[in-house]
């Protein structure tokens, strides 16, 4: 078991290395960080934009290979992950931004699977009741709504909420406004500020969720094994409790420790809607500036992420379902 | 062995029954006369597959609606310019962000432009973007899905290595570097194969397990024993056999494309000025969504009303096509 | 409990009528009463059971007999209450006077697994596979015990352990179902369904997907349970040589109809239906030596969908009259024939003619053989391999995978086939007789040893010209014609795809399917349609036609009739025995059902652990089996005749197949063999050191009798 996910992990820093290597080659390729100069009226004298880009290590004057060794060897000798064009170090801009990421999502994370699963139980078991429908027509409208116009729609509706009431109940934009030192009143604050995040980032989610579990359980509830434990002398509903539902719930057991991964890795859209400074914000940020560098750290960062998220699923259903050895 | 289907009662009894209809027409006497009365002995109840699947997506409701607000609004995308005066690129300066009216029917932007003409430009970008890329999706994805698990050893190895690899790989990222050197005026163009070059690694990696269980099946090996060569049999037997699921897919994909492509040009990094799509008029309501909430609100409409009519589509033709869909009668 | 049942006292009550007449010494068990049941589907109403009777009399057995479709299952689900909301059920079903039809799921949940226990068919997914054995026994006991103590929970499931046979039985508890074989799972199924000493145990197809030798074990370990706890006991079967020697009682079932009930001996003595006639004489016996062409039942089963009038096996019967194809016979008693009921309108003339199967059903003579009269050693070989074996590693899972071990799927495979006859390779699942054909398919040198076909010997380098030659003569039929043939084409494709590989012109192919479709008795304006509008009999013949396509000299066969009903398989059996007449052809036909193998091969060659343990004519084989494996093998075949099964010795294997990554130093199956405690110390210590070799048993006779046994 313990050698396994060694294995594990040495593949996966392999592959982590392939794809950030590619990354970077590709970031280099496309992105013109000597445009962010040449287009300012008028441009900066061309020494002065070179030594600029010189610095940050991302003048396509110079041969990439070059580029790319100085880079890793940055990396690899002083943890150093490079400038952005601004000269700016890169890593601790993404440090200070993960801490934001990580107080938006978590939250919605856990709301996501905890109503998702519940939901998805509940309607299974209902299959195509009334209660099953309704639920499934819901799920499946804001299943397939974009992530922007949630975001979106929700500001809308808050900021008339606001108005017809009269004073700034939600706040639309960062994580926090309170100045004071009263804990209390800070964490109101935080909650008016976290709600309308959380609640476009937690419905998607979570009808994710139910759609899911409720396909794994009604796979299932048809199961012989459910049939033999009635035959034992189980009700319906007692077999499908005991013996469908715990059978249902590894793949979703899966689904969620990859989405762990995810809490810190932020997200793109609800950051960039509710002006929040998170790394999807800066993610954003950096391929607007050609921030070559920054756009590479992110996406390793978010390689590192998904890859323990893969190696988490493995564990967890090795974990919770006997047929599967790690060896 | 012996099965007996009995077992799987109800369901899978009454759907053997549907597609297989063993009734006694096809006589399998000793004598080879009876072959001939087979012929004249044809009058047996029998659905065909294309048939059964019409009857069944056309039973839901919610599919026939899906259907026919999508044809409305591919109609309303190719035709709807020619009901207005005015078009997306040309902003009327005589009235910027004025809320609908009679002369511009969903208001104008901040810039004069014309809701209505811009949304149906966007529409149709949307469209256009997420069809073409879905079908490209589910090609590449059909294409390298099967031959990944079809091509067992280390073709199959290296294959889920780089497969694995891609993943890692925030596809986000490499869209937006595409369609970032893109030049004016073909972005949309680029963002449509950015979407589909770095779309379907996920995909193929579900056509892969999917496949992986038809590698197996019987007459995929009996193709091989017969001789038949390797991308025949993936052309032939493989592909035509995931036929439902990749049918499905594509449809659902198209919904994924043009969320995808809202994301990105909310966001800024996919289709620019002077073009129009519908996730860059959110991102120009973003800014005025206090002073001009219409310009918000109609494309936003528009596109909810979009993805969720393919939806529709895509879930009634999974369970016209699922054998295991319980849309069938109910016992008299 | 064959020592039980008396024949002269026909216990079990088929008529509802004449219950009162009939003089019982005690009240039924269960009593089923015009028992309907349909499902809703697309095409209509599938009327799954129609008018089933029966009464259930404590500690007896009743059998329900029919083929795929029937209804048996459907009753047997109707009676635990398990059948799907969708089914609409009528009738009456009592259980000791108790209705149960109109009970609710809670109140069944009371009487199910205490008072009916169920053992289900396929043992591998009908245990829930992410609990411990223990916890599921537990639960058996527990949902109806709720007071009973840890210990006493502990106590009882060890208790069961034992009485169904599982060894180690404190820490079997322990594992989960996957580490269990088939056999041992149904074992585990036969524990649960007598945790709570039940009245009535339900058994639908428990032995169907068992081999035979473990099929002899569980059918001993049911009729121990039935001592035990004294039920009765449901046994349904499509397989008339199980049902012969464990039921006391019979009812035949066709198109979701009883239709024909009787003692045991009565049904197998003198059937009164022809359909009954007709199984009885479709099936091949191992039993016996063959004299005869099977005899098939014309046409297929019927659709249960818009069924036509009259009686259901009206269009497959030779005696239909008008009548029966418009009115639908009732159950009537036979005259003359206390006990006996049937539903057909021409029973008075088979009772008074005594019409036998014999008399019924004809069959059209065989073709002659092209090779008849030549002897065996004159004929050319057309395979001959020497020594074969194919292993696969065992690897360690991850990235770096390692080889920690190999799995020999076959070991030592030495066997020839010669021009226009049978071979056949008989062994039980895991003995690699699929894999060997896999291999010969390949068309490659094999891992170790040689293979040689029409005298080309398979090498690394065979020109690719000379492979696709091989190729076109040898071909291959699976298993299953449901999946063997791609759902998505319509026959024409499918019956040219072997001859466009062989370059055969447009025209050439137009001409042979046609002719093809003729030689399978198919009818050639069907070559439009798709696989799955046809029945798994025409599926098959369908598939042999694929196969016969580009003139092959010889077919592997792998259970080319295992998965079809027996009325079926009498009618593709002796479609291949006349083809192979006609056109020469060899088979290599692997099969697990040695009633069929002795039909229909010349040879046989007896598989273990991936070893030839014995090989030879099949007359001699079959009637003097040398290895201590073939005689157990035979002698595990039940046999279609309820007299033959009450006096016949069974030699039980003790044991199961070990796995193939063991390594032995001796003989594979001395851990199983009866012969072993006859030996003396010195004897047993060669079968443990010495591997036996496969030799000619008696060099004096041409009949290349081998075997691989130092002792046989």
């Amino acid at each position: 078991m313990f050698k396994y996910i060694i294995k594990r992990i040495v593949n996966y820093v392999i592959m982590l290395f392939v794809a950030v290597s590619m990354t970077y080659f590709l970031a280099s390729a496309f992105m013109d960080p000597r445009s962010n100069y040449m287009s300012r009226n008028p441009h900066p004298p061309i020494e002065s934009i070179n030594r600029s880009l010189d610095l940050a290590n991302i003048n396509d004057q110079t041969p990439v290979v070059i580029r790319y060794f100085r880079w890793l060897k940055g990396i690899l000798t002083q943890w150093n992950w490079g400038l952005s064009p601004d000269q700016s170090p890169v890593a601790p801009a993404i440090a200070s931004r993960i801490s934001a990421s990580l107080q938006l999502v978590t939250l919605a994370t856990v709301l996501s699977i905890l109503f998702g699963v519940s939901i998805g139980v509940y309607t299974a078991i209902r299959q195509y009741k009334w209660q099953d429908r309704v639920l499934n027509t819901t799920a499946t409208f804001f299943l397939v709504v974009p992530a922007a116009v949630m975001g979106l729609m929700v500001v809308l509706l808050a900021i008339n909420f606001n108005n017809i009431v009269g004073s700034r109940a939600f706040y639309v934009t960062g994580l926090h406004s309170y100045q004071g030192s009263n804990p209390v009143l800070w964490v109101f604050d935080y909650l008016q500020h976290l709600i309308l995040p959380t609640i476009v980032m937690t419905i998607p989610g979570m009808v994710g969720y139910h759609l899911t579990q409720r396909t794994y359980l009604l796979d299932t509830m048809n199961a012989d094994y459910v049939r033999t434990a009635r035959a034992k002398g189980l009700t319906l509903n007692a077999a499908i409790r005991r013996h469908a539902l715990r059978t249902s719930l590894i793949p979703t057991a899966v689904d969620v420790a990859f989405s762990i991964a995810g809490v810190f890795t932020g997200a793109v859209i609800t950051e960039n809607v509710f002006a929040i400074n998170g790394l999807g914000m800066y993610f954003t940020q950096t391929i607007a500036n050609n921030d070559i560098n920054g756009a590479v750290a992110v996406a390793a960062f978010g390689g590192v992420c998904t890859l323990t998220g893969a190696l988490l699923a493995d564990i967890f259903s090795a974990w919770l379902d006997p047929r599967i050895r790690l060896s | 062995m012996m099965n007996d289907n009995e077992n799987m009662v109800s369901d899978a009894v009454a759907q053997d029954m549907e597609l297989t209809d063993p009734q006694g027409s096809e006589p399998q006497s000793a004598d080879a006369k009876n072959a001939q009365e087979a012929s004249s002995n044809d009058d047996f109840h029998r659905t065909g597959r294309m048939q059964l699947y019409v009857r069944r997506f056309m039973r839901r409701p919610s599919a026939v609606v899906g259907l026919v607000v999508l044809i409305l609004l591919i109609l309303l995308a190719i035709f709807g310019s020619k009901f207005s005066q005015w078009s997306y690129d040309e902003p009327d300066f005589a009235a910027l962000a004025s809320p609908p009216s009679a002369q511009h029917w969903l208001g104008t932007t901040v810039g004069g432009s014309d809701m209505y003409a811009m949304i149906i430009r966007g529409l149709g970008r949307s469209l256009t973007i997420g069809i073409f890329s879905s079908f490209g999706t589910t090609i590449i994805a059909a294409l390298v899905g099967t031959a990944v698990a079809f091509f067992e050893g280390w073709f199959e190895k290296v294959g889920m290595w780089l497969l694995d690899m891609l993943l890692v790989v925030p596809s986000f990222l490499l869209i937006a570097l595409i369609v970032g050197m893109a030049a004016g005026g073909s972005d949309w163009l680029w963002l449509a194969i950015g979407l589909t070059a770095f779309g379907w690694v996920g995909y193929a990696r579900t056509l892969r397990t999917l496949t992986l269980s038809l590698r197996d099946r019987e007459y995929i090996r009996a193709a091989k024993f017969m001789g038949v060569p390797s991308f025949t049999i993936i052309v032939r037997h493989l592909v035509p056999n995931l036929g439902s699921v990749l049918v499905i897919n594509t449809v659902l994909g198209v919904i994924g494309a043009v969320n995808s492509e809202t994301s990105l040009s909310f966001l800024g990094l996919g289709i620019k000025a002077p073009d129009t799509s519908l996730g860059t008029l959110l991102n120009a309501g973003q800014s005025v969504v206090q002073t001009s909430p219409w310009v918000l609100v109609f494309p936003s409409v528009v596109l909810i009303v979009l993805t969720f009519s393919v939806q529709l589509i895509g879930d009634g033709l999974r369970d016209a096509i699922d054998p295991y869909s319980r849309s069938g009668g109910k016992a008299e | 409990m064959s020592d039980e049942r008396n024949a002269s006292n026909v216990t079990t009550n088929t008529n509802p009528d004449t219950t009162g007449a009939q003089g019982m010494a005690s009240e039924p068990v269960i009593s089923v009463r015009d028992l309907t049941v349909s499902f809703a589907s697309e095409a209509g109403t599938v009327r799954a059971v129609r008018g089933m009777n029966f009464d259930l009399y404590p500690g007896k057995t009743l059998g329900i007999v029919g083929e795929s479709g029937s209804g048996k299952s459907v009753t047997s689900m109707a009676i635990m209450g398990l059948l799907d909301k969708n089914a609409s059920v009528k009738g009456s079903i009592t259980y000791h006077g108790e209705e149960l039809l109109s009970k609710s799921d809670l109140e069944m949940s009371e009487i199910r697994g205490k008072g009916i226990a169920m053992v289900f068919q396929d043992p591998l997914s009908a245990l829930t596979p992410v609990f411990s054995i223990g916890d599921q026994i537990k639960e058996a006991l527990v949902t109806h015990n709720p007071k009973m103590t840890e210990q006493q929970i502990h106590d009882r499931s060890i208790e069961l352990m034992n009485l169904v046979g599982i060894p180690d039985p404190e820490d079997r508890l322990k594992s989960f179902p996957h580490e269990f074989s088939g056999g041992m799972r149904q074992r585990v199924m036969i524990a649960m369904a007598i945790a709570n000493d039940p009245d009535v145990i339900i058994a639908d197809e428990p032995t169907t997907a068992l081999d035979v030798t473990i099929q002899a074990q569980v059918l001993e370990v049911l009729r121990k349970a039935q001592r035990e706890t004294g039920a009765a006991v449901i046994f349904i079967t499509h397989d008339l040589g199980v049902i012969a020697g464990v039921a006391d009682d019979i009812v035949v079932m066709y198109a979701g109809r009883p239709v024909e009930k009787a003692d045991v001996d009565s049904i197998f003595d003198h059937p009164a239906m022809p359909y009954t006639m007709g199984l009885l004489g479709a099936v091949p016996r191992s039993d016996r030596e063959r004299n005869s062409r099977l005899v098939p039942i014309p046409g297929s089963p019927m659709n249960l969908v818009n069924m036509p009038k009259g009686c259901p096996f009206a269009p497959r019967c030779p005696l239909a009259t008008d009548i029966c194809h418009t009115t639908e016979p009732a159950m009537e008693p036979v005259p003359g024939r206390p006990g006996q009921f049937v539903a057909c309108h021409r029973t008075q003339e088979i009772v008074d003619k005594g019409l036998t199967f014999h008399d019924v059903y004809t069959v059209a003579e065989a073709a002659k053989s092209k090779f008849a009269g030549i002897p065996r050693d004159e004929r050319k070989m057309v395979l001959d391999v020497k020594h074969m074996r194919k292993t696969f590693p065992l690897t360690a899972g991850g990235f770096l995978r390692r080889k920690i071990g190999e799995v020999k799927a076959v070991d030592d495979v030495t066997l020839d086939v010669r021009e226009g006859e049978t071979v056949a390779l008989v062994g039980e699942s895991g003995s690699g007789k699929s894999t060997t054909l896999m291999e010969i398919m390949e068309f490659k040198q094999p891992q170790d040893g040689e293979i040689e076909m029409f005298g080309t010997k398979l090498e690394h380098k065979i020109p690719r010209e000379k492979r696709r030659e091989l190729r076109s003569a040898v071909q291959y039929v699976f298993q299953d014609p449901m999946s063997s043939l791609d759902p998505r084409l319509p026959i024409y494709d499918i019956l040219a795809e072997p001859m466009k590989v062989q370059h055969y012109s447009k025209e050439q192919i137009r001409e042979r399917i046609g002719e093809l479709m003729r030689l399978v008795e198919l009818n050639p304006d069907q070559v439009d349609r798709f696989p799955t509008q046809f029945s798994g009999g025409q599926r098959q013949r369908i598939a042999i036609a694929r196969a016969l396509s580009v003139n092959p000299k010889l077919v592997l066969l792998d259970e080319p009739v295992s998965a079809l009903d027996v009325s079926i398989q009498a009618g593709v059996i002796n479609l291949l025995e006349d083809l192979q007449n006609k056109l020469g052809v060899a088979y290599l036909f692997v099969a697990h059902n040695l009633s069929v193998v002795r039909h229909i091969s010349s040879r046989v060659a007896v598989m273990y652990l991936g070893r030839i343990v014995e090989s030879g004519d099949t007359e001699d084989v079959f009637e003097h089996p040398l290895h201590p494996y073939t005689q157990a093998l035979i002698s595990a075949v039940p046999v279609p005749d309820p007299k033959a099964e009450r006096t016949r010795q069974r030699i039980v294997l003790e044991g199961e197949v070990p796995s193939p990554t063991e390594t032995f130093e001796g003989c594979p199956f001395m851990g199983r063999c009866p012969l072993m405690p006859k030996l003396s110390a010195e004897q047993q210590a060669r079968c443990r050191g010495e591997r036996p070799a496969l030799r000619p048993y008696d060099t004096s006779r041409p009949s290349g009798h081998q075997v691989a046994c130092h002792f046989a």
